[in-house]
């Protein structure tokens, strides 16, 4: 599965944009550490049936509801998707049965956790905002305009 | 040679004859601060993230002491009562921007951090005076292309100083000439606001502090301290608050290892300094929002990042005029621009591959619609 | 701050053999380095024996704590620094409940109970102030006559009138952040003119939005009346300088130390992270008067863990202090070696200080070396606010509730302060990953799991009460042979229980947050649950009282041996030659962090130092003449 493929999933599930993705500079690494520890073959597995059950759907409703069921709701695949979660939002991945170490991606990971970029504050002790900014309303992020990730809507070939 | 005392028996020639003259200079002076920001900026957002600690601080710092520098020549506009403009439609250059470094000019480019950048940077920041009176100003020879031309002659576009060094002692120059005259005439050449100077109170720089201008006096030594950061002290490679210059500073990159406290010019002999030019990423240079294809997120990044920075210049315009304290937040807005920069950065260019996206540095109105 | 190239290595175990320095000091934190720096001002020698390996401070050495703060999956107070086997230290995660039967082995400290402390201390160079958050509060006046006033604790042998001049002294050396406007309460008094080094940090948003709730709160307490009021915390980070500092000179921030001129951290750039480590040093830590102080006769020799202090029998005079000094620090061997000087200073902490001490045999008459160990008793309140606060900004915290800190109601009760903590409820629950983790196992994902992130989290309001804990002689540090490192060091052995008058406090503290959080619209989350470390039962009901790094009291001074163990310079009654300095000499810690009435004491001791060498010098100095 290419890394395409991999960001286009995360993108949903995460609620961020895939540029944004891109933009941690993380893709690959996270990529790798979830094949490291799943293999090749149950990372495609996830994407596969991502790509089956939730990519051609177009409402949103519908689509959701399938993510939900299908994907998030596998006893199988839900662990691993929802450690995809946590790993963009923390840099860490979390010990799953038959694969117990909890440990971070890299340690470039942390900085770029999405969990304080969603709530417009920064990881602990990376990307400063500068002094006395904190005397301000927090500045968080708008929602992406859909939940679709983009390389699925537009041109899709071009990928 | 240059005291005001010798400079009324025998005025050296001076293009700088009327304050309208000095302002022109004034603007070319902010222009040519902030040229040099983008590709600072650029050079060292590229670094990827826990490599080159060395070379990252060193361009960290060169490039928050351009900031004071810009604020320094704002400081000397506001003295004489003009007003400082940093949103006029060509305030950021188009690069490759040329620059002077003695009898040849060289380009100065948006690019990735690596050799040929580190040769740019000592070019700017290069000491360099005329060998001759005749020399401080010479003609162009070359056809220039579309690149802006940095520390030429705002008064007669066919020339261009020798040196960023010549192109500031011609303001220091005008300068006294003016003020002498001003003085003769019995008024005051420095009739600015006081309020509206940057103190050190709403300006921080790891380096050198701000200068309140004020007088003749608080100006020259606002402009020395651009010009002593830069190239140094008296030909030393510090600077007269014992900072090493910022030339000195990025020599130490090409020379792999740190100046230290007695050293003289081209033999360092402090600790190692280790650089890794291949832990960058390849960004394109000098980008031109056109070189986006349309409708890709990078294209729309980076026309957001655009339009966010001739924000910044619009912001910072509006705390040079009389709003001092908003530059408290300068910081929270470069520190902005950084996350920006770097998620561009790390998203690879449409449609070339190997290439990463870079940033474009907004240039007012044109580029806004 | 340029570090010294070369200094961290300019001597060695044989070198060091030949000499007897004018001062020997044991530990290269916040109390040793003053002190050195001071002594070596005038030229005095001066040797550092520290028991962390120890590099030249680079800016490139830092930030390989800060990557690997990055790279820790656990990232509690330590997490930064290398554990190493000869110099172990006490960790969080260690921290159980104690079980009946046998003390909690666990980790570095034997904790013999009742209570379960997870207290740190930080051994690498530069000590806790690596890690310490720089809440810099000077004790109040009545905290140095709680005794006199209140009929608790043991009596100061000093006040604060006598040691104000050392609180400036040591708000320079710092280099502290406030407005002397908002630091004026309780008796709290300052030269006229007096600013601070720095102008005081903004509150966070979180601050002024607690503020809009609870100023003007009225609180009655033994009768008096109390008005609360959200005021900003002194900081020992760098701020905007204050041009008035100093009689109008200013004051010129000391940032980041390498042996290079690097100019970052000379201001706070708002990381959140003041512990475990702020990335810039904006933050004081004492390499930054280490770096001074090995540029002068200062030697430091590193990987040399104290072993014994030995003692003239005769006199009671130290003749040598014998250290154990590692050549890898992944591996317990070592060769023995021993510091001569004229003087000698003890300034690991208070846990170390008399860990050696009694490790050495050198219990005083008074038994009360190890006695009286103390710590702030925190106690963690935590809700949610009804609007988004932008919780998890700024530094750790900028602004609190001081208006208890000091009143009649001491007499029966402990007073505290609260902290406001801008990182949320991390401290309690490990927000906001733990947030997400829960929110994720939900099934919330994409733009749902972003807006119940902003929901849960950026309302998150934490109240830290500070609480008094006061000198118990039977709240101990001893030694036990059964129990060593790797290094033959006997480990220290902690007994502790949480005093009555501390929970007196601990339960109005609950009940004030009960009444604040109501006042705030804020829902309440607090639960402290009996299974953990800390859990504490008081009056029918449960509390968590966490330690806060603070310790104190295990060599207090006084005015007599029979009741002290050092005198008001530190000095030890029954070992002339000897210092004990640092938090341990303090008889109350009321209710500020130590680390600035520690620092005042060290600088007031070494002005005392360099009065007694010019005096032992005295016939020399005029042979000469």
């Amino acid at each position: 599965m290419s890394l395409d493929d991999f960001v286009a999933f995360s993108s949903e599930v995460t609620g961020f944009t895939e540029f944004d993705l891109l933009g941690t500079g993380q893709a690959q690494s996270y990529r790798d550490t979830v094949a490291g520890v799943v293999g090749e073959q149950g990372l495609a597995e996830l994407l596969s049936a991502y790509r089956r059950e939730v990519t051609e759907l177009s409402d949103e409703q519908l689509r959701a509801e399938q993510l939900t069921r299908s994907v998030l709701g596998d006893p199988r695949l839900g662990p691993l998707a929802r450690n995809i979660i946590k790993l963009w939002y923390c840099g860490v991945w979390f010990g799953l049965p038959g694969h117990e170490d909890t440990f971070t991606a890299s340690p470039q990971a942390y900085p770029q956790g999405l969990l304080w970029y969603a709530i417009g504050a920064n990881p602990p002790g990376a990307r400063a905002p500068g002094y006395g900014s904190w005397a301000g309303p927090p500045r968080i992020p708008a929602l992406p305009a859909s939940p679709i990730p983009r390389s699925l809507t537009r041109n899709p070939s071009a990928g | 040679m240059t005291s005001q005392t010798q400079l009324l028996d025998r005025p050296l020639p001076a293009e700088i004859d009327t304050v309208a003259d000095l302002e022109a200079y004034l603007n070319a002076a902010l222009r040519l601060e902030h040229a040099t920001i983008p590709p600072y900026l650029t050079a060292l957002y590229s670094l990827h993230p826990g490599t080159n600690s060395d070379a990252r601080h060193v361009i960290r710092v060169v490039a928050v002491e351009e900031m004071l520098h810009l604020t320094l020549v704002a400081n000397v506009m506001n003295a004489i009562g003009r007003r400082v403009d940093l949103t006029a439609d060509d305030f950021v250059p188009a690069y490759p921007a040329h620059l002077p470094s003695g009898e040849t000019d060289f380009l100065v480019s948006v690019q990735p951090f690596s050799p040929a950048a580190v040769t740019t940077f000592l070019n700017i920041e290069r000491p360099a005076k005329a060998p001759s009176e005749g020399r401080r100003l010479l003609p162009y020879s070359d056809d220039l292309g579309a690149g802006t031309v940095l520390a030429a002659s705002p008064l007669n576009p066919g020339v261009r100083f020798y040196s960023i060094g010549e192109f500031y002692a011609e303001i220091d120059r005008g300068l006294r000439h003016l003020d002498h005259e001003y003085r003769q005439r019995g008024e005051e050449l420095f009739s600015g606001d006081p309020a509206w100077q940057v103190t050190e109170e709403y300006f921080y720089s790891g380096g050198g502090e701000v200068v309140p201008v004020t007088d003749l006096a608080s100006a020259l030594r606002a402009l020395t301290l651009i010009a002593e950061q830069g190239e140094g002290l008296g030909g030393g490679i510090y600077d007269g608050e014992g900072e090493l210059s910022h030339y000195y500073r990025f020599e130490q990159i090409q020379l792999a290892r740190y100046y230290q406290k007695g050293d003289v010019a081209a033999r360092p002999s402090g600790p190692r300094l280790d650089v890794d030019f291949s832990a960058v990423y390849p960004v394109a240079i000098d980008t031109e929002l056109a070189d986006y294809p349309a409708g890709t997120p990078a294209f729309e990044a980076a026309e957001t990042f655009s339009r966010t920075y001739a924000d910044f210049l619009a912001y910072l315009t509006a705390a040079y005029h009389g709003q001092p304290h908003q530059l408290l937040d300068a910081v929270a807005w470069m520190f902005r621009l950084r996350d920006d920069m770097n998620r561009l950065i790390r998203n690879p260019f449409p449609g070339r591959p190997g290439v990463h996206a870079s940033p474009v540095f907004g240039r007012g109105p044109l580029e806004r619609s | 701050m340029i570090f010294p190239e070369g200094a961290s290595a300019r001597t060695s175990p044989a070198a060091v053999a030949g000499r007897v320095y004018d001062v020997v000091i044991v530990g290269a934190g916040i109390a040793g380095a003053v002190i050195a720096d001071r002594l070596s001002r005038e030229g005095r020698s001066v040797l550092v024996l520290e028991a962390a390996p120890a590099e030249d401070l680079t800016i490139k050495g830092y930030e390989a704590y800060l990557t690997d703060f990055y790279a820790a999956a656990s990232k509690d107070n330590q997490s930064p620094y290398p554990v190493i086997e000869p110099v172990p230290m006490p960790r969080s995660t260690d921290a159980r409940p104690i079980r009946p039967g046998g003390p909690n082995t666990n980790g570095y400290l034997v904790q013999n109970g009742p209570h379960s402390t997870d207290t740190t201390y930080t051994r690498v160079l530069g000590g806790t102030t690596m890690h310490w958050e720089g809440k810099i509060l000077r004790m109040l006046p009545q905290d140095f006559e709680l005794a006199e006033q209140r009929g608790q604790g043991p009596k100061w042998p000093l006040g604060y009138a006598d040691l104000e001049p050392f609180y400036r002294e040591a708000e320079r050396e710092i280099g502290v952040s406030a407005d002397i406007e908002d630091q004026r309460y309780l008796g709290l008094t300052y030269p006229p003119n007096y600013v601070f080094p720095m102008r005081g940090l903004p509150p966070s948003y979180l601050d002024q939005m607690v503020a809009r709730g609870v100023d003007g709160t009225r609180v009655e307490l033994d009768g008096e009346e109390f008005s609360l009021k959200v005021r900003p915390f002194p900081q020992g980070r760098n701020g905007i300088p204050n041009p008035a500092y100093d009689a109008g000179r200013g004051f010129v921030p000391v940032g980041a130390v390498s042996t290079s001129q690097v100019d970052e951290g000379e201001r706070c750039q708002g990381n959140n992270n003041c512990v475990p480590l702020c990335p810039v040093q904006a933050k004081y830590h004492a390499g930054k008067t280490l770096a001074k102080a090995l540029d002068r006769n200062v030697d430091l020799l590193a990987q040399s863990v104290a072993y014994q202090v030995h003692t003239d029998p005769e006199t009671g005079r130290v003749t040598q202090i014998e250290y154990r000094h590692y050549h890898d620090p992944n591996s317990a061997e070592y060769q023995t070696g021993f510091a001569r000087g004229r003087t000698y200073v003890l300034a690991t902490n208070a846990i170390e200080n008399a860990r050696l001490m009694l490790a050495s045999g050198l219990q005083s008459r008074s038994d009360l070396v190890g006695r009286n160990l103390m710590d702030h008793a925190y106690l963690l309140t935590w809700a949610l606010l009804p609007e988004i606060a932008g919780t998890m900004r700024g530094t750790n915290c900028t602004s609190g509730i001081v208006d208890l800190r000091g009143g009649r109601f001491r007499r029966d009760q402990a007073s505290f302060s609260i902290d406001i903590h801008n990182d949320g409820w991390g401290w309690p629950t490990g927000a906001p990953v733990s947030d997400l983790v829960r929110i994720v196992d939900q099934n919330t994902y994409g733009f749902d799991l972003r807006r119940s992130l902003v929901d849960q989290v950026s309302r998150q309001l934490l109240f830290a009460h500070m609480i008094e804990v006061l000198a118990e002689p039977e709240n101990r540090v001893t030694v036990d042979p059964r129990y060593r490192d790797r290094l033959g060091n006997m480990r220290p052995v902690i007994s502790f229980r949480v005093p009555d008058y501390t929970m007196r406090g601990a339960a109005f503290a609950r009940r004030l947050s009960r009444q604040l959080f109501e006042r705030l619209g804020a829902q309440d989350h607090t639960s402290y649950d009996p299974s953990e470390y800390g859990y504490v039962e008081f009056e029918g009901e449960g509390y968590r009282i966490l330690g806060g790094n603070h310790l104190a009291g295990t060599h207090i001074m006084g005015t007599s041996p029979g009741t002290s163990v050092v005198d008001d310079n530190q000095r030890s009654w029954e070992h002339e030659n000897l210092y004990l300095v640092g938090g341990g000499s303090m008889p109350t810690i009321g209710t500020a962090n130590t680390t600035v009435t520690a620092t005042a004491l060290c600088l007031r001791t070494a002005r005392h130092l360099l009065h007694e060498l010019r005096h032992q010098d005295q016939p020399v100095a005029l042979a000469t003449h």
